[in-house]
């Protein structure tokens, strides 16, 4: 078949073989983008959970005021009353990158609100970081294993997770630069170019602007470097591509307000320089090598060896020392529990707490990657045979990150392009491997290969897997191009014409080959496996990871509810209270206020002031009386409180609440944890303690809750009946409960007449109390 | 930067929850294995060793001599020496002491033996950090007891079970309900929470714990001088392209298990020190390997799954690069079958296992005039 073939023949198939790669990605960007709208079908076009809700608010103010109001933005609106410098603190990638795409279709007339652009600048995103996948692979192993690659990356179910419609976080970009920076780093080891490594510097500053997880590149790329140093594949392609990246990319990396000098001074940046000394040390022997004779090469070897040695003992006890002298050794807290997995279990509680931040369990692999799990030992197999300076960094990528990934689940985003690239390269050398076999033993003539390519597919049926056959065609075509390709290079070389090399390698072929009805059957097998893949990704798109958690719904037997209480309580305050009003309520709520009810928070999601956190935390666990105090000297006028008692919403603030009693008895120590406990149990209900029933959180979460269902006041989170039913109010009064009462709203009474109390208390300091009491839930308030 | 995370961990508090309580249960079943333990040792060794030695003189110089007498500051007490020191009251000194019992160090799951030293670490620190301060050094006595030597004074405090650190004050009286208890928090991270918890309650300084270094100084030296010696040998080796690491073979299995390693969860069996199987509630005889429910994984069950995640995977690996090389076909029909057999079964017991322990279930989403 070769043979018949001429040149023109050639040219027209490959520039056939490029468009069809080139629409087969179009599709793979189609299909990254549209696994991920599913939250705005199922729900609405609105940003999802908490963080987004800053980042929104970012951009916000980024497209309405300019970049450099944004970089000196100080934000009074939250952390009242320190504010917060944001424009120093936050990692601008993000937020820059929407206002760009903002402005750019504001530019060509689409006018498009920026809430939408937010929405969906993680599935553009997506179909960005599948094609840059690609272009990884592609440089690893050949365009079909990087067409699968990219297949598999546009609905892993892990990034899916990260980076549905509305989820507008950091790390919806942020996985597409970490992947194209690999890529260029590649790229410029494989071509030695300077222009590439270039690129690769400026795609490492927009992975840094983007992302804290940075730290893994500039790890991962020295630690590469290293090996290839130490098992001798040192090139001066290897220098160009690592050492611009390290001088350009650190002092870029320091460009960015919130790393700034952490580029230079932190643990976690060492091991790039030391590999930048090591590379220098490694060129140099290689150009003196190149320049001296052998004999004299190894005088100066054993020379340069012994004084070199007590030159480098010197610097590294010094470096040594320096880093010894910090008592975490120059490295953050998770850096460190990821070297040591047992680290932040032992020492450091609130990293171990967090649930992102737990070691997963099987299942989890099985529900992030997939039947990717089943397929990456033999990516790493191929990888190695013949392992090349980029599969070399593949396959340290799957090691490392598979490693970080059983350390905390969080990282296991991290993993899944890595697990892709490595699926997509086993899944093209076993279709390649199989289909060939099919190939060259059908009885038929050369073009049945495309009959059976379509037999063994077409016998899966439905509409998933029509999906999968435009895949599984996808890896087969180019794939199979490319030893014929190879081939065809090496017939060159030896300037042989004609029918005699092509008979050679069709019996090369014809050895390497499998017997037909098991590769038909494995054929099949694999696309099985991969139609559950398919399924199963649409599944945990649809399902399990599009809830945008600010709308809430339940199925029940008479049909759909939605919740969407948050909204309504945020609308309420942004209609009905002053601009300048101060809104208290647990920091997780914080974000929320500021970006959609637009005012001012005490505390946020960035939780840098523990104290204030612990402020609010004490307020929370206080008798009222305490904590209208503190709430009242912080300037606040309404409380917001998340109750989920009456629908079943369980991670409502009676469920924190431990977390707010813990955080404020940590600063002021006469918050003690065990008062709000009955034998070490919590509870609600009338073994409650006294002071978790007189506890304000308490209160104004119960607060008329026994009338809801006719005096029984039973919490349908807890299982049980409250403790404590006609709760009154003395220093607050409510003013405003959602539809499901899953936002509570209450407002600080004024000051009463102080004159009177003080005589009152003059008198009794018993009978105030009680007055007290009598006297504030009688009173209307003079603000209403 | 640390505090961007802080935000699920209530985002998500459900998770976190429930695992704490699994592992609450678990460690109350650890609980009553420890009461167990000692039941039964109390019940074979019934003795009284009421011997009346009453001495009145001030226990303070005795054990101060003690403890200068012992290599680790922590005082080994006895019945009778014990007695001696209660007979005082009040008392110018607290003491922290630790209950040990030797035939349970064998129980892997107490950690008797590490908290142990632990508590003598911290014994030392304090001794030594403190030698210029005698006033201090009097304040705080940190002593061991050992059960098959000293019941009584394990009678006394009503103590049954183990690890058990209890920290007797100056003025305390009833040894069953006045000493404090150092909770389980408090020995959780071992040397360095134990000295907060006597700092806290004894009015202390411990100061800084001073662990002895892995290797000794001179040890160091060898080491150091070894590595010297070698180095310009492995240099050359390494220049000449001639050592293991650079046999890819290696380096392929390394990855290869490093990929099991990970996936089979073993990170969290070490974290969490999740035994192998624990042994069935309703019969004891039975062991159980699988443990239904998320979140938590067995260790056997873990590697179990590890090794199906990763036999797939190197039996297609075998299928593409090795078997196509051989040349008997009927070999390689034979080794496909079972291949694609056994890596068929594989991808099946997993997806069925993770139907039971999470509850798991997919479904596609055909047309609704299909059904």
């Amino acid at each position: 078949m070769v043979a018949a073939e001429t040149a023109k023949d050639k040219a027209l198939r490959y520039a056939f073989g490029n468009v069809l790669c080139f629409f087969i990605l179009l599709l793979i960007g189609v299909l990254a983008f549209s696994i991920r709208i599913f939250s705005v079908i199922k729900y609405e076009s609105v940003i999802h959970e908490f963080d987004p809700y800053f980042n929104y608010r970012v951009t916000q103010f980024l497209t309405k005021n300019g970049i450099y109001d944004f970089w000196n933005w100080f934000d009074d609106r939250t952390w009242y009353p320190l504010g917060r410098v944001i424009g120093g603190t936050v990692y601008p990638g993000l937020t820059l990158t929407a206002g760009t795409l903002w402005w750019t279709l504001n530019a060509l007339n689409i006018p498009l609100s920026v809430e939408t652009v937010c929405v969906f600048t993680a599935p553009i995103f997506s179909a960005f970081a599948a094609w840059a996948t690609y272009f990884l692979t592609k440089e690893v192993k050949g365009t079909g294993a990087g067409l699968a690659a990219a297949a598999l990356l546009a609905m892993v179910p892990s990034y899916i997770s990260r980076s549905v419609a509305g989820s507008y976080d950091n790390e919806a970009v942020a996985i597409f630069a970490l992947i194209f920076t690999f890529y260029l780093y590649i790229k410029t080891l494989n071509t030695g170019s300077l222009f590439y490594a270039t690129l690769n510097a400026i795609a490492y500053f927009y992975m840094v602007c983007s992302w804290g997880g940075y730290t893994f590149i500039i790890n991962l790329i020295p630690m590469h470097a290293l090996l290839c140093i130490v098992t001798g594949r040192y090139s001066p392609r290897l220098y160009i591509a690592y050492c611009p990246l390290v001088v350009l990319g650190t002092l870029l990396a320091a460009l960015v307000p919130v790393v700034g000098f952490n580029a230079v001074l932190t643990s976690e940046h060492f091991a790039s320089f030391l590999v930048f000394i090591i590379i220098h040390v490694v060129a140099l022997a290689y150009y003196i090598k190149g320049i001296l004779s052998p004999k004299m090469f190894k005088v100066a070897v054993t020379l340069v060896v012994s004084v070199g040695l007590v030159v480098c003992c010197g610097v590294i006890a010094i470096l040594v020392a320096l880093v010894a002298s910090s008592p975490t050794k120059g490295w953050s807290g998770r850096s460190l529990s990821l070297l040591d997995p047992t680290y932040a279990s032992k020492y450091i509680p609130i990293i171990a707490s967090v649930s992102e931040h737990q070691p997963p369990t099987w299942p989890s692999y099985f529900m992030d990657i997939n039947v990717l799990a089943f397929l990456v030992p033999a990516g790493i197999v191929a990888c190695f045979l013949p392992l090349s300076d980029a599969s070399s960094f593949v396959v340290l990528y799957i090691v490392t990150s598979v490693y970080f990934s059983g350390v905390m689940v969080r990282l296991m985003l991290v993993l899944a392009p890595a697990a892709c690239i490595m699926s997509g390269i086993a899944l093209s050398e076993a279709f390649s491997v199989f289909t060939r076999s099919i190939k060259f033993q059908l009885p038929g003539l050369s073009q049945s290969h495309q009959m059976d390519a379509g037999d063994s597919v077409s016998e899966p049926s439905g509409d998933v897997i029509q999906n999968d056959i435009v895949k599984t065609d996808r890896h087969d075509e180019p794939v199979k191009e490319r030893p014929t390709r190879r081939n065809k290079k090496k017939e060159k070389e030896n300037v042989d014409k004609a029918s005699k090399p092509s008979i050679k390698s069709k019996i090369e072929n014809r050895l390497l080959v499998l017997p037909l009805e098991t590769s038909i059957i494995a054929l099949f097998l694999l696309v099985l496996l991969g139609a559950f893949y398919v399924v199963h990704c649409v599944w945990a798109a649809a399902e399990a990871y599009s809830a945008p958690s600010i709308v809430l719904t339940s199925h029940s037997h008479d049909g759909l509810h939605v919740f969407d209480d948050f909204r309504e309580a945020y609308a309420w305050l942004s209609h009905n209270t002053d601009v300048d009003d101060k809104v208290a309520s647990w920091w997780d709520y914080g974000y929320q206020t500021t970006a959609m009810a637009n005012r001012t928070v005490i505390v946020d999601n960035n939780t840098w002031n523990n104290t204030h956190i612990a402020t609010v935390g004490t307020a929370m666990s206080s008798p009222e009386k305490a904590a209208w105090e503190i709430f009242h000297s912080l300037d606040v006028k309404y409380v917001l409180v998340v109750f989920g008692g009456v629908v079943g919403y369980s991670s409502d603030d009676i469920n924190k609440f431990l977390w707010m009693v813990r955080i404020g008895g940590g600063v002021f120590p006469h918050i003690k944890e065990p008062d709000y406990l009955r034998d070490g149990q919590y509870r609600i209900d009338s073994q409650a303690t006294p002071t978790m029933l007189n506890c304000l959180m308490y209160k104004l979460s119960y607060y008329r809750f026994a009338d809801t269902d006719g005096g029984k006041g039973f919490d349908r989170v807890r299982r049980t009946e409250i403790g404590k039913k006609n709760i009154k109010l003395t220093h607050f009064e409510e003013v405003f409960t959602t539809h499901h009462w899953m936002v509570r709203l209450y407002k600080l009474k004024p000051p009463r007449n102080r004159i009177r109390s003080k005589t009152k208390k003059s008198k009794s300091k018993s009978s105030t109390a009680t007055n007290l009491k009598r006297s504030g839930t009688g009173k209307k308030n003079p603000w209403h | 930067m640390l505090f961007r995370y802080f935000i699920t961990f209530t985002v998500v508090y459900n998770l976190p929850c429930n695992t704490l309580s699994l592992i609450n249960l678990h460690n109350q079943q650890l609980n009553s294995l420890r009461l167990l333990y000692l039941m039964a040792t109390m019940a074979t060794t019934l003795t009284s060793s009421l011997s009346s030695t009453n001495s009145s003189t001030d226990p303070l110089s005795e054990l101060q001599s003690l403890r200068s007498a012992s290599d680790s500051a922590a005082i080994h007490l006895t019945d009778s020496l014990f007695r001696r020191i209660l007979s005082h009251h009040p008392r110018s000194f607290s003491l922290l002491i630790f209950f040990d019992a030797t035939q349970l160090h064998n129980k892997p799951e107490l950690q008797l033996q590490s908290l142990k030293s632990e508590f003598k670490l911290v014994a030392k620190s304090f001794f030594e950090n403190n030698q210029g301060n005698p006033d201090e050094l009097s304040k705080v006595f940190f002593g061991v007891i050992e059960f098959g030597e000293s019941q009584a004074t394990f009678a006394k405090f009503g103590v049954n079970s183990l690890p058990h650190i209890r920290l007797v004050g100056p003025t305390d009286k009833d040894m069953k309900s006045e000493p404090v208890k150092m909770d389980a928090g408090d020995f959780s991270r071992l040397a360095e929470s134990m000295a907060e918890f006597v700092e806290s309650r004894a009015n202390v300084v411990v100061g800084n714990i001073v662990r002895p270094p892995l290797v000794s100084k001179k040890q160091m030296g060898f080491i150091v001088l070894g590595v010297l010696i070698m180095l310009p040998f492995l240099i050359k080796r390494v220049i000449a392209g001639d050592t293991l690491l650079h046999d890819w073979k290696i380096w392929m299995s390394g990855a290869v298990f490093v990929y099991f390693f990970s996936v089979s969860g073993a990170m969290f069996n070490i974290i969490r020190k999740m035994p192998m199987v624990i042994p069935d509630r309703n019969d004891p005889n039975k062991l159980v390997f699988f443990y239904q429910g998320s979140g938590m994984q067995l260790g056997a069950e873990g590697f179990a799954v590890g090794f199906l995640y990763t036999i797939v995977g190197l039996f297609l690996a075998l299928m593409t690069h090795v078997l196509v090389r051989v040349r008997n076909v009927n070999a390689q029909r034979l080794v496909m079958i079972v291949a694609l057999f056994v890596s068929f079964l594989a991808v099946n017991r997993v997806v069925l296992l993770d139907n039971w322990k999470t509850g798991y279930g997919i479904h596609g989403y055909w047309p609704s005039s299909w059904n």
